[in-house]
């Protein structure tokens, strides 16, 4: 993976079913990506305001702070970061809210590591102005 | 009133008793509909299986209950076409429902065998062997590697010891906060309690008894067992290599192995084995163990030996290291050992050799662990010769191609000379990230032979010398470790794919038969990729990376090494377990054969036999259209087929069989709109299949034909008309020519799940002995079709499924051939071998062969 200078470029995977952080961390740490993992979303919020990441994945529907709120939370930080909401239900009421609070893309679960690379590459281009 | 009418209806058909041919078909492609829409969703949740999505639980929930309403609906109207033949139906999917779901959440853990032999438990069993002993199970299923028997006492064993201790409660909060990702000092009052309690606990009575009847049936005298830990999540994404107890020289008496195995059980709850739950599992995997007892072999030297050496990952090398007498000491590391790296192919060169000095050997004798020394002038010898290590190395080799990735093996020669492989478990090669950021640059160096072609059917990385495959034939001469390249995809392939590196086909879906069982296979497979048996040489070497969906030319050593880190461990990652699970009750296909026994209601093990029981019976409903003809004829329906060879075949159409333009009761070919059935008929008169040779008739035969034709005729529905019902799609084609008869069914749509061909055939004029012969030519024929064939006596009975509509149209052209080259051809079938020249000759597609040889 492109690389931000000498950086990798950091990677948050936020998701209630550890599969999908487990998988994900797995598939990017070895494209380059320095990835973090989640199962619960406090503690990502947590870790973004330590330092913040430039792509966040997250799922939609999680109990107690679920993908909306997470969205609002990193994008109050650090507006520059890109979110991708993943989710199990394709629900559009959801889908306009998120890209009126300004998130990237949007993917349903299940879906082909081939669907999030792309993803995550469009939120690389995106970040380095080539979108 | 219109009720009133609905009954009149009914009785009114209840009485004539029969459907119209127009209904029956209409019912079938009902059931046609239904199976397609769930065979669509068993597809999907396969392909989940491949490596190459991310799901969730949900989603196989999800997927669930939309497979069973719809294989429900299939089912009613298989019961509406053929008048409610299958009452036990609908329950037996009932069932099939509570046991996916079963599997989806994971069955009552008390439930299941206390004791299983390994060569009882079948791959894939890991909820009752655990990851080291399930390894295990593999391999003593490898003709080629030498396992010690033994068995297992299992994961349920070891709820039903916590159980009868009373210990169940303080384990369920235990693995609770475990999977909260409790601190370590919080939880350590009840880990030692639970150590303790295992430690002290009392096997239950049926345990004991269990266990009493492994050790009898094992059978192996007085030889001495080694207890080894098999825990749940052990050996397979994690190693826990040495965190939980074992145990050697134990005794083969119910008292001392109950000792062991508590011993064992109770590492679970070990410190160490702690501290590494908690740092490699937070909220994942199950906290369980089974233990693996096993013969002990008679050692004279034994060690370890990775199929990559970590040192030097790319080097292509492995590395051996042993000592004296029994193994343990050298996987601890207590006593100074020789190392070897050898080359990875042959003649297994030896790289480097560190002879240490041996002044210990580990011995189990009457009282248990001694200490030896060796004897002076083995001490500062090599433990293995060349020749040895050849042998391993060969050993280790084909263990890796067998895994599919990198392996860290325990082996042993014992006192016979004989190789002994003890435990395969996966090796991790640490691969920094420097190095992975140079693999990109490295794999530049690479021929690139198509990148992003075709779909994943598999993931993986396979390397090896292109094999191609065109006929069933091929796949006799493929040798190990090939890469299987071939234009079509084909179920047959299951017969070596344990041995193929990866496969590639042109054509083909990743929710075939074949990728189904690349998938139980763990074989890397691409599918669709375009050109590809064109653009390699057989024997030229290719790597595919089914990971990244590239074939490179050549061996890619870079990709090799790292198999580790591929597909591989991630599909045995716990959710991927469960979807394998789940797909044991939906996707595997258990009822294969429809002529065997099994192919019945309860033989109906998973959603995907039960798809299968109902399409057969709803074409069964089918073919027995064509042989009633009272039905047929009356109707007024029939037109008669004018053909340039004397067959006289009555046609009926059921809709786009016959173009509209054809007027008048008779029709030609050229009015024949009917795709499977043009097909059959451009066959019958493909030029000189229809040879128009006497067939010279023995008295024997004819004496034959005399007494067993009439004989038939009045037994079977012999006699009468060649009939043809025909739709766009559809044939059902029954005649009889001279004295054999033939059935022909077929559905040829765009939908290749839809098609398949059934054909039936009967009889002959000729001795009894002749027309079998015949009978197992046509099979030899149509074998190389891939056909699943019955014979019995001069009955062939053929079945075809699957192929796509120009592959239905080809075989059924074949099917058309070689009606008309089969023709009175069992008169002149003296003996096997001209049986076999004929069947040889057809497949050349030398027909006029008959009357020259």
């Amino acid at each position: 993976m492109k690389m931000d200078g000498d950086r990798a470029y950091r990677l948050l995977v936020i998701d209630d079913e550890s599969i999908v952080g487990k998988r994900l961390e797995q598939i990017f740490a070895k494209a380059g990506y320095a990835v973090e993992a989640y199962t619960d979303p406090a503690k990502a919020l947590e870790a973004a305001e330590r330092q913040p990441f430039d792509i966040v994945v997250t799922d939609l529907k999680m109990q107690e702070i679920d993908g909306l709120e997470v969205l609002r939370r990193i994008k109050a930080v650090h507006p520059a970061t890109r979110v991708i909401i993943i989710t199990g239900y394709a629900e559009m009421d959801t889908a306009d809210t998120a890209f009126s609070e300004g998130v990237f893309d949007f993917i349903a679960k299940p879906f082909r590591l081939d669907e999030i690379k792309s993803a995550i590459l469009r939120a690389v281009r995106d970040l380095e102005g080539r979108g | 009133m219109g009720a009133i009418k609905t009954w009149i209806h009914k009785l009114g058909r209840s009485l004539r008793g029969k459907d119209t041919p127009q209904l029956v078909f209409r019912r079938f492609l009902d059931v046609l509909e239904h199976n397609n829409r769930a065979l669509e969703i068993i597809a999907d949740l396969g392909e989940k299986g491949s490596g190459d999505y991310i799901f969730d639980h949900h989603y196989i929930e999800q997927s669930l209950d939309d497979l069973h309403a719809t294989v429900t609906a299939s089912a009613r109207a298989l019961n509406t076409l053929c008048r409610h033949r299958f009452p036990d139906l609908e329950p037996r999917l009932e069932e099939l429902r509570r046991e996916a779901r079963r599997a989806l959440r994971g069955g009552d853990p008390l439930e299941g065998p206390l004791v299983r032999g390994l060569d009882d438990l079948r791959p894939g069993d890991w909820d009752l062997t655990g990851g080291k002993a399930g390894h295990l199970v593999e391999l003593r299923r490898d003709p080629r590697v030498l396992v010690p028997p033994g068995f297992v006492i299992t994961v349920p064993a070891f709820f039903r010891l916590m159980r009868h201790a009373g210990l169940s409660e303080r384990y369920e909060a235990f693995a609770a906060a475990i999977a909260r990702g409790a601190e370590e000092a919080a939880v350590e009052a009840e880990r030692a309690a639970l150590e303790r309690g295992v430690l002290e606990a009392e096997p239950p009575p049926e345990l004991q008894a269990a266990v009493s009847a492994g050790l009898e049936d094992l059978a192996a005298g007085e030889a001495l067992l080694a207890v080894r830990s098999s825990a749940v999540e052990e050996d397979q994404e994690f190693s826990y290599a040495g965190q939980f107890h074992s145990e050697l020289g134990v005794a083969p008496r119910p008292g001392a192995v109950l000792a062991a195995y508590r011993r064992v059980a109770a590492s679970l709850f070990s410190r160490s084995a702690l501290h590494y739950h908690r740092h490699v599992m937070p909220g994942e995997g199950e906290l369980a163990i089974a233990a693996c007892c096993q013969v002990m072999v008679r050692a004279q030297v034994s060690g370890v030996a990775y199929t990559v050496d970590p040192a030097e990952p790319l080097a292509e090398t492995m590395l051996v290291v042993g000592a004296w007498g029994y193994g343990a000491a050298v996987v601890e590391g207590a006593i100074a050992a020789d190392s070897f790296v050898l080359g990875k192919s042959e003649p297994f060169r030896v790289v480097r050799r560190d002879i240490g000095r041996k002044e210990k050997a580990l011995e189990y004798g009457e009282t248990g662990e001694e200490w030896r020394r060796p004897a002076p002038g083995r001490r500062t010898a090599p433990c293995l010769s060349d020749a040895r290590l050849r042998r391993l190395a060969a050993c280790l080799v084909h263990l890796e191609n067998r895994y599919r990735r990198p392996l860290d093996v325990e082996w042993s020669f014992d006192r016979d000379g004989r190789l002994f492989i003890l435990q395969a478990r996966p090796l991790r090669v640490a691969v920094s990230s420097r190095e992975r950021r140079s693999l990109a640059a490295r794999l530049q160096g690479y021929q690139l032979l198509a990148e992003g072609r075709g779909k994943i059917a598999q993931q993986g990385i396979g390397c090896g010398p292109v094999f191609k495959v065109d006929t069933g034939r091929d796949l006799e001469s493929f040798p190990d470790n090939a890469v299987l390249v071939a234009r079509r995809d084909s179920s047959r392939f299951v017969k070596v794919m344990e041995r193929a590196a990866a496969i590639l086909t042109e054509t083909g879906t990743p929710v075939s038969h074949m990728a189904t069982l690349c998938r139980e296979m763990q074989v890397p497979c691409i599918v669709g990729v375009e050109n590809i048996t064109r653009r390699v040489a057989p024997g030229e070497e290719i790597t595919v990376d089914a990971d990244e969906h590239r074939i490179y030319r050549g061996r890619v050593v870079e990709l090799l090494s790292f198999r580790a880190d591929s597909g591989r461990q991630l599909v045995t990652g716990r959710e991927f377990r469960v979807l394998r699970k789940v797909l044991r009750k939906v996707s595997r296909l258990n009822l294969v054969d429809p002529l065997l026994d099994n192919f019945s209601v309860e033989g109906c093990a998973s959603y995907h036999d039960a798809l299968r029981f109902i399409h057969e019976n709803a074409v069964r409903e089918l073919i027995e259209l064509g042989r009633d003809e009272g039905r047929l004829l009356r109707r007024n329906l029939a037109r008669h087929l004018d053909l340039p060879v004397p067959v006289g075949i009555i046609v009926i159409d059921i809709g786009g069989g016959i173009a509209s333009s054809a007027a008048g009761r008779r029709v030609g070919y050229a009015d024949i709109l009917s795709e499977p059935f043009r097909a059959v008929l451009e066959g019958m008169l493909f030029p000189g299949v229809w040879h128009r040779n006497t067939m010279q008739v023995g008295v024997r035969d004819l004496m034959s034909s005399m007494f067993s034709a009439p004989v038939r005729a009045v037994a079977g529905r012999y006699t009468g008309h060649n009939i043809a019902i025909i739709g766009a799609n559809y044939v059902n084609l029954c005649f009889r020519l001279g004295y054999h008869f033939n059935i022909i069914d077929a559905y040829c749509s765009d939908n290749e799940r839809d098609n398949h061909i059934y054909y039936r055939f009967l009889g002959g004029a000729s001795e009894f002995g002749k027309r079998a012969r015949r009978a197992r030519m046509i099979e030899h024929i149509l074998r190389e079709f891939d056909f699943k064939i019955k014979v019995r006596g001069d009955l062939v009975i053929a079945r075809h499924g699957g192929l796509t509509r120009p592959d239905m149209k080809h075989v059924l052209d074949i099917i058309g051939r070689l009606v008309g080259f089969t023709r009175q051809l069992d008169v002149r079938l003296e003996s096997d071998a001209v049986a076999d020249y004929f069947a040889e000759a057809f497949l050349r597609g030398e027909y006029e062969v008959v009357g020259k040889e």
